[in-house]
């Protein structure tokens, strides 16, 4: 009877078969809105400290702030995401090679380039960039104004501010892949709370299937739904 | 003493002596039904085939055992019932069995010492073979299976359930004579009704059972013959009459879902998914035409010759208008109150409705035909409109997996949904679909789903 004991979880199984479809459409209420989710200030970080905690959920506020169009990184604990991540197999470069040698010049085919995983890049750009932002603007990044936030993030962007301690890791690239990946992702990472990325772009989630509505000229009228199952 | 208590007293020792009786003295064993050489030999192969075909080692296998040691659990109303070594290992298997006391254990259900078996050994259907296939069988294990010297477990049933001579008063009452009648002036159906009555003991499960839990119909002659079971909490469908698969579905439809475990309407689960995988996938061609003219002709329908049913793994399901190409080329048939409701996918829709497009539209589509031999139909499905509803919720908690067979190896599954639905919308997805398109069958409820999910994964 080996054959017929099996158990499949859904998880597994969406893993291995690709499902993707996305579909441009509309947004409806949350009819179904049933998460428990801890709010973002009672979130105890797994991998960042305190003073990391502070860089991370004030960066990414900037990256997508709450005064735009949608939802911001906040209301979607995306901080929660990456420090999940970092936690994790990406974070620890758990399933990449890691030997060297490590050239920074390599072109980008190459790839990651950088003797610290992502978890150490983050650790170690942290505290150079906040270092900097103390002796050029007398605090660290989390108190400075929204204005000077943004001018430190574009000089990182821009390559005007080169971080030494990352090892040819790139932390702003880091920051705003993550970000985004936090923000999309479904729910069950810890990011896209009450999946108000996707009602915002109107997403259907893990639902797989239009089939009648290809080529039907209105929006699709149903709200998400996430891998465990809740309704947005 | 007065009169009545020498009556009383007489009665007494008449019922001691009648039980000591039936206790002690050994039950008498059915011979042969037929007699054959003592040099007879059955053809090379036959034996291993005719174990394939009445199963054996799906009981008689414990999960990552080695074959026919036993240790295979089977539940019973009555407890567990382990199934025994039948290597031919002296000490621990059946070794020491001559030809005389096989055949007992398959026609009478009796070891050589006198025990009882219990009648989860399906000895009411074996009662039926051939004695070609009695020999044929010996031959097999005595010759051909690697022996096991490891005891299996003992059975050990509550009283009074562990008194096995009782088995010898139901057997009274249960078996009929050995051997199978030909009632047919046709061999095809003759060899079609043999196979599903005897070495497929097909009856086992798709009979009911009567009040003393023999099974209501072995055959053809009686009058819930194959007209479903329940086996634990699983259907097993009637296999005759109005609206049951031999009388809907096409020969090839037919021959499909038995040898490959899928065709244009369904697929296997449950029990029937290693009965396909071990047993019914090894029927020889003219086996298969045969087992499929006689389900169809004692459901009044008739079958070509089997040259026509030979392309199982391509041609299943052409006459079926649901494959995926069919559907795409039909997308603008949204006809049907249930498929509308579903195309429509309004928000305001009732929970059963979108429990079904969050979890199993994806496969089994807003027409609930699914594709064929890939998705089943859940629209007359068998099991989703049972009576017994178990099976269909054990498989949303848990999944189900086809069987691999040579003419259609792959294993294709469907994920279990326990942890995405709670009891409550497990309840509502289901009576959904026992309500949806022209389904018309009772509701679920969120006790029926808790009492499923606490049971466990059994299959």
């Amino acid at each position: 009877m080996s054959e017929a004991n099996f158990k499949l979880n859904r998880r597994s199984f969406l893993q291995a078969g690709a499902v993707g479809t996305m579909l441009s459409a509309g947004y409806s209420a949350n009819a179904f809105a049933q998460s428990e989710t801890p709010h973002l200030s009672d979130y105890q970080p797994e991998y960042f400290t305190a003073d990391e905690w502070k860089f991370i959920v004030a960066a990414t506020d900037r990256l997508i702030p709450a005064e735009g169009d949608g939802p911001g990184a906040l209301d979607a604990h995306v901080p929660i995401f990456i420090d999940r991540q970092m936690a994790g197999d990406f974070g620890n470069a758990a399933d990449w090679y890691m030997e060297g040698p490590h050239d920074p010049d390599a072109p980008a085919e190459l790839g990651y380039q950088s003797p610290l995983t992502p978890a150490e890049a983050y650790r170690a750009g942290i505290a150079e960039l906040n270092a900097l932002c103390q002796t050029e603007h007398g605090a660290v990044f989390a108190e400075l104004d929204k204005q000077t936030k943004d001018a430190v993030l574009a000089a990182l962007d821009a390559g005007e501010i080169k971080l030494s301690s990352t090892q040819g890791a790139d932390l702003f690239d880091l920051l705003l892949q993550n970000t985004k990946e936090g923000y999309f992702a479904d729910p069950m990472y810890g990011g896209n709370h009450e999946m108000a990325a996707w009602n915002h772009i109107g997403f259907p989630g893990a639902r797989a299937s239009f089939r009648e509505w290809v080529g039907v000229e209105k929006p699709y009228p149903l709200g998400p739904v996430d891998i465990s199952g809740k309704r947005g | 003493m007065n009169k009545f208590a020498k009556l009383v007293a007489a009665l007494l020792v008449l019922g001691i002596v009648v039980l000591a009786l039936i206790i002690f003295v050994p039950a008498s064993r059915t011979a042969p039904v037929s007699s054959l050489p003592a040099n007879f030999k059955a053809a090379e192969g036959h034996g291993e085939y005719v174990m394939r075909l009445a199963d054996c080692k799906a009981c008689h296998t414990a999960e990552g055992g080695k074959p026919f040691a036993g240790g295979r659990a089977i539940e019973s109303p009555f407890g567990t019932i382990w199934s025994t070594n039948i290597t031919p290992d002296p000490k621990n298997g059946i070794g020491g069995y001559s030809l005389d006391d096989f055949r007992a254990a398959l026609y009478d259900g009796i070891e050589p010492d006198g025990t009882h078996l219990y009648p989860a050994m399906p000895y009411e259907n074996y009662r039926n073979l051939k004695e070609e296939d009695v020999r044929a069988l010996y031959d097999y294990f005595m010759n051909e299976v690697a022996p096991v010297s490891e005891a299996a477990p003992e059975t050990d049933l509550a009283f009074p359930f562990n008194q096995r001579w009782g088995i010898r008063l139901w057997n009274w009452l249960a078996l009929g004579d050995a051997g199978h009648p030909d009632l047919y002036d046709d061999a095809v159906l003759n060899r079609g009704a043999y196979l599903i009555d005897g070495v497929g003991h097909c009856a086992a499960c798709h009979s009911p059972r009567n009040t003393i839990f023999a099974q209501a119909g072995e055959t053809a002659e009686d009058s819930d013959y194959l007209a479903g079971g329940v086996i634990g909490n699983w259907p097993a469908p009637s296999l005759y009459g109005k609206g049951s698969a031999p009388e809907k579905w096409s020969a090839n439809d037919l021959a499909a879902y038995l040898s490959t475990g899928r065709n244009s309407h369904s697929a296997v689960a449950g029990e029937m998914t290693q009965v396909v995988g071990e047993s019914l996938q090894y029927a020889s061609d003219e086996d298969m035409h045969a087992m499929v003219t006689y389900l169809r002709h004692i459901n009044g329908k008739t079958t070509g010759g089997p040259d026509q049913m030979t392309n199982l793994a391509t041609d299943a399901g052409n006459d079926a208008d649901n494959s995926i190409a069919a559907a795409s080329s039909k997308r603008a048939d949204l006809s049907g109150e249930t498929v509308q409701l579903l195309a429509s996918a309004d928000p305001a829709m009732p929970l059963g409705a979108r429990l079904y497009l969050d979890n199993c539209n994806a496969c089994h589509f807003v027409n609930g035909k699914g594709a064929h031999g890939v998705f089943p139909a859940l629209d007359g499905n068998a099991l989703v409109v049972s009576d017994t509803a178990g099976g269909l919720i054990d498989v949303i908690l848990h999944g189900a997996r086809m069987p691999s067979t040579d003419k259609r190896p792959e294993r294709l599954a469907m994920p279990g949904f326990g942890d995405r639905l709670s009891d409550e919308e497990l309840a509502e997805l289901a009576t959904f679909v026992r309500q949806g398109w022209s389904n018309d069958a009772s509701a679920v409820t969120a006790d029926d789903v808790a009492e499923l999910r606490a049971a466990g994964f059994a299959h």
